[in-house]
């Protein structure tokens, strides 16, 4: 029998085969939003275990990995609801590049929290547009819906942030 | 907002944000099956009588949902 019709079921052994399929994928969406990968190893926990409560809404002629995203999406936007405005991104990642020195902490640390506090619907189709540099039909069908919407969402992020940064004395390189 | 502004912020924002390690360094199935077991232990029959205490409750006095949204 095929596998996602084996999921739907409820067979843990399908669905074992599909977290090792798509785990890494959810991560790697999970993290590029919430940037921090202790939260996003438990929002993706926490995605799997949803997706197999939900298994039997599923359509076995469905794309698995599309709603798998949609539903990692929807747990991170909560996520960064729940978490704000206190949160910034963690600035020292081992192993990864750090931005432009040039650019001085203060100000870096400022555009994190001025970024962070923007409503958790335009801060992830930001970071997913601008940071992550995701193309717009990926980010529309991650966050169920239109590329349209999408590039609304972003213009009104950087028409929010631009005025914040504003006042606070900051502009953009 | 232009082209130009658009790119203006993200160069902004890119050089704020560090890029982050996308890669998943653990499996996560040991965690699922966790937590697919602990989910499947039921609701102490303790909390379904408090539900249906509160329900009642609100049912003999619909203004105590006024106090209880106040206290909220």
């Amino acid at each position: 029998m095929d596998l996602l019709q084996r999921f739907a079921d409820g067979e843990i052994d399908a669905f074992e085969t599909l977290v090792q399929q798509f785990q890494g994928d959810i991560y790697t969406w999970t993290v590029r939003i919430v940037r921090d990968p202790g939260v996003a190893e438990d929002l993706t926990v926490e995605t799997l275990w949803r997706l197999y409560r939900a298994r039997h809404q599923f359509r076995p002629e469905g794309n698995f990995g599309a709603w798998a995203r949609r539903i990692a999406t929807n747990l991170a936007i909560d996520h960064l609801r729940r978490n704000r405005p206190e949160q910034s991104f963690p600035t020292e990642l081992a192993g990864v590049p750090q931005p432009d020195p040039l650019l001085q902490r203060e100000t870096r640390e400022r555009i994190q929290q001025a970024f962070c506090r923007l409503p958790a619907k335009l801060q992830v189709a930001a970071t997913l547009a601008l940071v992550e540099e995701l193309p717009y039909d990926e980010i529309a069908s991650a966050l169920g819906t239109s590329v349209g919407a999408v590039k609304l969402r972003v213009f009104r992020a950087v028409r929010i942030l631009r005025k914040r940064l504003s006042q606070a004395g900051i502009k953009p390189e | 907002m232009t082209e130009h502004d658009d790119r203006e912020m993200r160069d902004t924002l890119k050089q704020s944000f560090p890029p982050v390690n996308t890669e998943l360094r653990r499996d996560l199935w040991p965690d699922v099956l966790r937590k697919l077991d602990a989910r499947q232990v039921g609701v102490p029959w303790y909390d379904w009588a408090l539900v249906g205490l509160s329900a009642m409750m609100f049912l003999a006095f619909p203004r105590l949902v006024l106090v209880l949204a106040y206290h909220l």
